[in-house]
C-alpha cells in the first residue's frame, strides 16, 4: 500500500519540479488578450470580450480584471512582454507622469482610443427626498476647503442653501484610484469652484494653490469612499434614502428602478444631454493597447474591432449605457486600429 | 428531584469533635436539591448549544436550496426558424463529414436570429430572449445539423426578467410579457443544463459554473500534489530523524505559527514571490494552488506529527527487533498506522483551501473570462471567488445563481471528503 502512495506521490514532486519552467516558458508568448484597468468601463469590456467569444468559439475568452484606472495604467505600464497586460481600460485620459512611466519602461507605443462617453452621475434613491444642485452647491458640499476659505464645515444641505431638503449630507462615491474620482474632480468641482473669480485667477498665478482648493475631496464622515465597487454604491443608496452617490451613467442607467438621477444645474443626466455635452458631468472613456503586442497576442485586432462595433450608434454597449461617440470621432478611431498609430506624449498633461 | 437520599445505616461513627451530618435536616435537602439543579441546567444549556447550532446549519441549508435550487432551472421559450429561407440553399451533402464545421461558420446565425425574433415577437422582440440567446441557437444547430435543412422550434432562454417572472415576481412589464407567452404556449421550464456547462458572463440567464468549477478543480490538485507529500515527509522527518534540539523546537513552533497566520498574508506572499520574483502568469491556476499550498501544509505538518506521535513505540521497536532498519519501519510500520491521522489532516486542510478567496484575489484570480481553463498555467477562478463576484453583481438574476453555486461548492466539499474518508477507512489498519 505504501509503494502504492509513494508512486502517487512521485508525480506530484516532478509536477512540482517541472511546471515552474513551463509556467516561465508560458510567459513568452500567451493566447489570450489580458486587460486592466477601470472598473467603469469594466461591464462594457465584459459585454465586448463575452461577443468576442461568442462570434467564434475557438477564440480564447479575454482575461479582465476591474484594478481601477490608476491601479491598471501602473500595471500595463510596468513594461513590454507577456507578463504585462495588453490593453489598459480608463475612464479619464492617461496623464503625462503616467505616459513618462510607461516610456521609463519601455512602454513607448501606446495607441490611444476613444471608445465613447459616460456621465459622472449623481443620484438618489427614488424614496428619498428629491434633490437637485447646481455645480457650485455641490462643489461647497464636497470640497476639503470650499474655495479655500478654511475647513468645511456644512453638515446639513441647508447650511449650503436653505432651500434645499433639510437631510444630512451623505456622499458615496469613488476612492482616489478611481478614474471617476479624477474626472470628478476635473469636471465637475473645477467648474463649480471656478464659479468664484479669485480662485479662477488661481490656476494662472499658483497652480498647486488651485489643485489643493479645487481637487481636494473632504475627508469627514460627509464623504465616504465606498472602493472600486459601483455596484455597492447602488446598494447603499437604496438602504439610505437621504444619501446622494456618484458614479458612472451606465450604473444609474441600469438601476433606474431603484435609483434616480440627481440634476446638475437643473440638468438630468441622460443620454441625450451627455452626448450633447449639456449635463456637466460627461467625461470620455479610452483603451489603451500596446503597439508591440498587436499580432503577437492573437485576437487583438478583432477585439478592438469588436469594441468599436458594440460603441456604434445603436450597438450593444450602448443598450448597457455606454454613450456613442459622434460619427468623426469614431471614423478616427477605426483608423488608429487600422494603421495602429500611436500617441504622442506631448499632447498630454 | 423527588428522590430522597437515604442515609447509609452502617455509617461510621463521626470523629470526635466533627458534628454528624444531617442528611434529612432542610439546609442539606435545599443544598442537594440546589446541586441536581445545577446539573439540569447544565444538560439544557448544552442541548440549547446543540439545537441552536443545528438551527443555523438548518437555516443555511434551507437558504441556500430554496434560492438556489431555482438556479438550476431555467425557462425557455420557442423561436421558429425556417431555415432554407435564411440561408438559401444547403445541400444535405454540405453537412456531412468534415465540410460541416465550414458550413456552419458560413452561416450568419447572429443575423438569422434577429430576423427570426423579429418576426415572431415584432419589432421589439429580442426582449424575451437572453441576451446571447443566439449563441444557444447555434449550438443546437452544431448539435443537430438535419435541422438546417428544414422550418424548426427552437427553444431558446428567456432574458433574466421573464426567467424571474416564471419563477416568482419581476418587473410588471416581465411579468406582462411573460403571461403573453404562457398564453401562446410558448415557454417553458427545463433543467439549466447550461448553468453546469458553461461559464462566466454578462446576462444571468446565461452564466454558468464549470469553469471556475473546473479552476477548482485544478487548482486543488496542485495544492494536494504539493502540500501533502512536502507536509508528511516534513512531518515524518521532524518526528523520525530529527535530533531533540533548540532547532528542532523552533522548526516546530514556527510551524504552528505558520498554520495560524491569516490567508491574507498568504495572498500577499503569493503576489510578491510567485508573481514578482518568479514572473508566473497572473491569475493562472498553478500559482493559485502552489499559494494555497502554502497554507495547508502547515496544517498538514501539524496532523501528520501527532498521528505519528501516536503510533506506539511498541511497534517500532518490534519492528527493529526483527532487524528492520530504521526506514523500513517508518514505511512498513509507522506511515501505515498514521494514515488515518495523516488523512484527517489533510481533509481539514484541503477543504480549508477549497473554501478560500481572499489570498486568491491577491493573485488576479477574480479576472472575468469565459473560457474555462485546460491547464495548470491557464488563467482560471475558483468557486469560492465566483460566489463572491455574483454576489456583488446587481441584477436580480444573479442571485439565485449566487445560491445555485453555493450549493455545488458545497456538494463539490462533500464529495471531496467523502472520498477521502472512504480512503482513510480502507487504509486504515487495526493493531
Amino acid at each position: 500500500m505504501i509503494r502504492k502512495l509513494a508512486f502517487a506521490c512521485l508525480p506530484a514532486l516532478l509536477l512540482a519540479g517541472c511546471q515552474d519552467p513551463a509556467s516561465t516558458n508560458q510567459g513568452s508568448s500567451r493566447s489570450e488578450i489580458r486587460i486592466v484597468g477601470s472598473s467603469t468601463v469594466f461591464p462594457f469590456a465584459k459585454k465586448v470580450a463575452e461577443e468576442f467569444v461568442n462570434f467564434d468559439p475557438e477564440r480564447r475568452s479575454p482575461i479582465l480584471e476591474s484594478t481601477g484606472t490608476g491601479g491598471g495604467v501602473e500595471l500595463f505600464c510596468s513594461g513590454v512582454g507577456a507578463n504585462t497586460p495588453d490593453i489598459v481600460n480608463a475612464s479619464r485620459r492617461i496623464k503625462k507622469s503616467e505616459f513618462e512611466r510607461c516610456l521609463a519602461n519601455g512602454v513607448d507605443d501606446v495607441i490611444e482610443i476613444i471608445i465613447g462617453f459616460d456621465g459622472i452621475a449623481l443620484a438618489q434613491s427614488k424614496n428619498g427626498p428629491k434633490i437637485s444642485l447646481t455645480v457650485d452647491e455641490f462643489y461647497t458640499a464636497l470640497a476639503a476647503q470650499p474655495f479655500g476659505k478654511g475647513p468645511n464645515r456644512a453638515i446639513r444641505w441647508p447650511d449650503i442653501n436653505p432651500a434645499l431638503p433639510d437631510t444630512r449630507i451623505n456622499i458615496f462615491g469613488p476612492p482616489s484610484t478611481s478614474g471617476t474620482r479624477d474626472a470628478l474632480e476635473e469636471i465637475i468641482m473645477e467648474k463649480g469652484c471656478k464659479s468664484d473669480p479669485a480662485v479662477a485667477a488661481l490656476s494662472d498665478s499658483d497652480k498647486e494653490r488651485f489643485e489643493e482648493v479645487c481637487h481636494s475631496v473632504r475627508t469627514d464622515q460627509a464623504y465616504t469612499d465606498t472602493g472600486e465597487n459601483d455596484n455597492l454604491i447602488v446598494q447603499k443608496l437604496s438602504t439610505n434614502p437621504d444619501a446622494v452617490g456618484i458614479f458612472s451613467y451606465s450604473y444609474l442607467a441600469d438601476n433606474a428602478d431603484t435609483v434616480r438621477g440627481v440634476p446638475i444645474n437643473g440638468v438630468e443626466p441622460t443620454y441625450a444631454t451627455i452626448e450633447s455635452g449639456e449635463y456637466p458631468g460627461a467625461r470620455t472613456l479610452y483603451i489603451y493597447v500596446k503597439q508591440k503586442h498587436v499580432d503577437v497576442i492573437p485576437g487583438l485586432r478583432e477585439y478592438l474591432a469588436e469594441f468599436m462595433r458594440g460603441g456604434e450608434h445603436d450597438g450593444y454597449l450602448t443598450r448597457i449605457g455606454l454613450i456613442a461617440a459622434p460619427d468623426k470621432m469614431r471614423s478616427e478611431m477605426l483608423g488608429r486600429i487600422k494603421t495602429l498609430s500611436t500617441l504622442d506624449g506631448a499632447a498630454l498633461k | 428531584m423527588t428522590e430522597t437520599v437515604s442515609m447509609p445505616a452502617n455509617l461510621p461513627a463521626p470523629a470526635s469533635g466533627a458534628r454528624k451530618t444531617d442528611w434529612m435536616g432542610q439546609t442539606m435537602q435545599k443544598r442537594i436539591a440546589s446541586r441536581y439543579a445545577a446539573e439540569r441546567r447544565f444538560k439544557f444549556m448544552g442541548l440549547a448549544a446543540v439545537v441552536l447550532s443545528s438551527l443555523f446549519l438548518a437555516f443555511l441549508l434551507f437558504v441556500m436550496v430554496g434560492n438556489g435550487a431555482k438556479g438550476f432551472i431555467t425557462t425557455e421559450a420557442t423561436l421558429t426558424v425556417d431555415m432554407p429561407a435564411a440561408t438559401g440553399s444547403i445541400s444535405a451533402e454540405q453537412l456531412t463529414g468534415p465540410r460541416l464545421s465550414a458550413t456552419i461558420a458560413s452561416i450568419d446565425v447572429r443575423r438569422i436570429y434577429d430576423n427570426a425574433v423579429q418576426a415572431q415577437y415584432g419589432k421589439d422582440g429580442s426582449r424575451f430572449f437572453a441576451s446571447t440567446a443566439w449563441t444557444a441557437l447555434r449550438a443546437q444547430l452544431t448539435e443537430n445539423p438535419d435541422l438546417i435543412l428544414g422550418k424548426a422550434k427552437f427553444w431558446l432562454p428567456t432574458s433574466s426578467d421573464i426567467d424571474r417572472a416564471a419563477k416568482d415576481t419581476s418587473t410588471p412589464e416581465a411579468e406582462a410579457d411573460y403571461a403573453q407567452l404562457r398564453q401562446a404556449g410558448e415557454v417553458r421550464q427545463t433543467l439549466n443544463w447550461n448553468f453546469l456547462t458553461g461559464s462566466d458572463g454578462t446576462d444571468p440567464a446565461q452564466v454558468g459554473i464549470w469553469g471556475s468549477l473546473k479552476g477548482s478543480l485544478i487548482t486543488m490538485v496542485v495544492t494536494l500534489f504539493l502540500a501533502f507529500p512536502v507536509g508528511v515527509l516534513a512531518a515524518v522527518y521532524l518526528e523520525e530523524y530529527a535530533a531533540k534540539n533548540r532547532l528542532t523546537d523552533l522548526i516546530e513552533v514556527s510551524i504552528n505559527n505558520l498554520a495560524a497566520v491569516p490567508s491574507i498574508i498568504f495572498g500577499l506572499l503569493g503576489l510578491a514571490v510567485f508573481l514578482q520574483f518568479f514572473a508566473m502568469p497572473r491569475s493562472a491556476a498553478i500559482v493559485g494552488g502552489l499559494t494555497l499550498a502554502l497554507m495547508t501544509m502547515p496544517v498538514i505538518v501539524i496532523a501528520s506529527r501527532n498521528a505519528i506521535k501516536a503510533v506506539p513505540p511498541s511497534i517500532r521497536e518490534a519492528a527493529m527487533g526483527v532487524g528492520a532498519s530504521p526506514i523500513q519501519v517508518v514505511f512498513h510500520h509507522v506511515l501505515p498506522l498514521a494514515i488515518p491521522g495523516i488523512m484527517t489532516g489533510t481533509i481539514i486542510g484541503m477543504a480549508r483551501a477549497l473554501g478560500e478567496t481572499a489570498p486568491l484575489l491577491m493573485i488576479g484570480m477574480r479576472a472575468f473570462t469565459t473560457t474555462p481553463p485546460d491547464g495548470f498555467t491557464d488563467p482560471a477562478t475558483v468557486l469560492p471567488v465566483q460566489i463572491f463576484l455574483w454576489s456583488d453583481e446587481v441584477n436580480r438574476g444573479f442571485v439565485e445563481k449566487t445560491s445555485a453555486a453555493i450549493i455545488v461548492l458545497l456538494v463539490f466539499l462533500l464529495t471531496m471528503n467523502a472520498v477521502a474518508v472512504y480512503l482513510r477507512n480502507r487504509f486504515e489498519t487495526r493493531w
